[in-house]
């Protein structure tokens, strides 16, 4: 198995937008070696020629409709979580210097 | 008393403020509660609402993930804890037409994922039966909230068994329908293949009127189902004979509690005098073992990709950053919580390209397996029954389970197979063990609710376990 060690765990989260503490990081390196002995698991399990499954039913439930105008957001209610907003539209830090 | 003879008996008013007592009043002991709702426009708007509506007036709970507009949802995790739902879920619609008034939203594990309520961002949630267990998760603070008696009904959702699991250790019905059956829309996913929109009761009656409310087609939900609504409470006898049901026996073999297994065992001898034939099934145990790793993996890879809008940009809870990239992670590093942090990682590791094939495709594959092993055991039988834990709800913090014991990963886990597959599944009480509620798990074939409130309705008279409430506080 390769190696899965605190900063490989650490530069993972960092793709996720998020950080692991150094201690997170250790804990899910220890907790990594349960879940790997349970993901051996499938590789018992032949699945030559199965499909995947995606859904637990497969048979289609949507259907063309006509484009009637319901559910519509005012503008108000579609800014009105945002941490910052201003003349509608939502306020972040500047991406273009 | 079911809810029909409950609005028989007192006031709109009189209830909701009953409820109302009985939540501040638990709320010290059982930290059930996230935020309480206002009820006086509510009980106004009963005038619009037809008396005969068969929640006419009824206190009820939401589980904090569903929105209700104007009223915060936070998803049980800090990311979210300022947001102000802008809209009702579909289900706060048809609950409040049938004349239901919101008296709270209840506290769940962060975003739906854990089976304990340990991760909620407003504290653990604890068990009316004993204060130092655990509610079980993910909706928790529901299961609680109906099991002390403060309301007879409560909204939650199941992804893996997050109402069926804390339904047998609060000793109350916690019922997960067919996928597709209750619409999802205004829901905060947690995996969609998976999330199916539950809820508990204290008696048979009451949940099979509950589906009538809540179940139907909603244009807003892609995967809801056009299936036509049964009249699922008329004419419930509870007959069980000429009924033939199925224990699986890799469940029942895995579980070590005698104390479990001799009520399971008497069940079984009483239906089969109430004239039901009772048989053995056995299901691959290859299969049963595999149900977790693949949950595992399936739902936190949707999972990931589901919360990836949580970034503090353009709502929930922002920290501050020199640029985007910074404002993000410094959000999501402070709004999730570490288990949740830890379910990202697993599900962005088993997405990677190099992973997909080996992890992700080949659990979809297994899943497909252990779906068609289900429908096998189904075959012939009106439907499946095994205990629905090994065991009362655990200490806080017990994590004695050894995670590749067939005890944790058949008995404490096997109720996933429902979510997998869609099947309607619900838990109902057995019994008790040292004083903690133990449930009893019923599996049907897809859609036929109907029938699975009729075995359990029968199950319901064997135990005598209806109605069964433990209050809290003064």
């Amino acid at each position: 198995m390769e190696n899965y060690n605190s900063a490989y765990f650490k530069q993972l989260a960092k793709q996720l937008r998020f950080d692991l503490s150094d201690q997170e990081a250790q804990d899910i390196v220890a907790e990594f070696d349960t879940l790997l002995n349970q993901l051996s698991l499938l590789e018992t399990i032949d699945t030559e020629g199965v499909t995947e499954m995606v859904l637990p039913f497969e048979d289609e439930t949507t259907f063309m409709r006509e484009d009637t105008v319901k559910n519509v957001f005012t503008v108000e209610e579609a800014m009105a979580n945002a941490p910052k907003s201003k003349n509608d539209y939502f306020v972040t830090v500047k991406v273009v210097i | 008393m079911n809810i029909k003879e409950t609005i028989k008996l007192s006031t709109p008013i009189e209830r909701v403020e009953k409820a109302l007592k009985l939540a501040h009043q638990g709320q010290p002991f059982l930290n059930a509660v996230v935020t309480f709702v206002d009820t006086e426009k509510q009980l106004d708007n009963l005038q619009n609402i037809n008396p005969d509506a068969p929640f006419y007036g009824i206190p009820i709970v939401l589980k904090d993930n569903v929105n209700m507009k104007s009223v915060k949802t936070t998803g049980g995790s800090h990311i979210l804890a300022n947001y102000i739902s802008q809209y009702n879920a579909t289900i706060t619609d048809r609950l409040q037409a049938a004349g239901a008034i919101v008296i709270a939203k209840s506290s769940m594990d962060e975003l739906g994922m854990g089976g304990t309520n340990l991760t909620a961002a407003t504290g653990p949630v604890y068990n009316p039966y004993d204060l130092s267990r655990m509610s079980g998760g993910s909706s928790g603070g529901s299961a609680v909230l109906v099991a002390s008696g403060v309301v007879p009904f409560a909204i939650g959702t199941d992804t893996g068994d997050s109402v069926r699991k804390p339904a047998s250790f609060n000793g109350i019905i916690g019922v997960k329908p067919s996928y597709g059956r209750i619409s999802r829309y205004g829901i905060i996913p947690y995996a969609s293949s998976l999330d199916h929109v539950g809820y508990f009761t204290r008696n048979v009656s009451d949940a099979a009127l509950a589906l009538e409310v809540l179940a139907g087609r909603d244009d807003q939900d892609m995967t809801s189902s056009f299936i036509e609504v049964e009249k699922y409470s008329v004419d419930l006898t509870g007959d069980l004979s000429g009924r033939k049901i199925g224990y699986i026996a890799n469940v029942v073999r895995a579980i070590e509690n005698q104390d479990v297994l001799a009520m399971f065992n008497r069940l079984i001898e009483n239906m089969r005098i109430a004239g039901a034939e009772v048989v053995s099934i056995e299901m691959n145990e290859d299969l049963l073992n595999a149900i977790l790793p693949t949950y595992y993996i399936i739902a936190n890879s949707e999972a990931t990709a589901n919360h990836s809008n949580l970034d503090g940009l353009r709502f929930g809870v922002q920290q501050a950053g020199n640029d985007i990239e910074e404002i993000m992670s410094a959000s999501r590093t402070a709004g999730f919580g570490k288990l949740i942090r830890k379910r990202f990682v697993i599900g962005s590791f088993s997405l990677f390209v190099e992973n997909q094939e080996k992890l992700f495709r080949k659990a979809q594959k297994v899943r497909r397996l252990i779906v068609e092993d289900l429908h096998r055991a189904l075959n012939g039988v009106d439907g499946l029954i095994a205990p629905a834990s090994g065991y009362g709800a655990p200490k806080l913090q017990d994590t004695s389970l050894d995670q590749l014991s067939s005890r944790y990963l058949v008995a404490e886990n096997f109720m996933v197979i429902s979510n997998f597959s869609g099947t309607p599944s619900l838990t109902q009480p057995l019994g008790y063990v040292d004083g903690l509620p133990v449930g009893i798990n019923l599996i049907c074939h897809p859609f036929e609710e109907k029938k699975m409130f009729e075995i359990a309705a029968g199950l319901e008279k064997l135990t005598g376990l209806a109605d069964c409430i433990r209050e809290v506080g003064e």
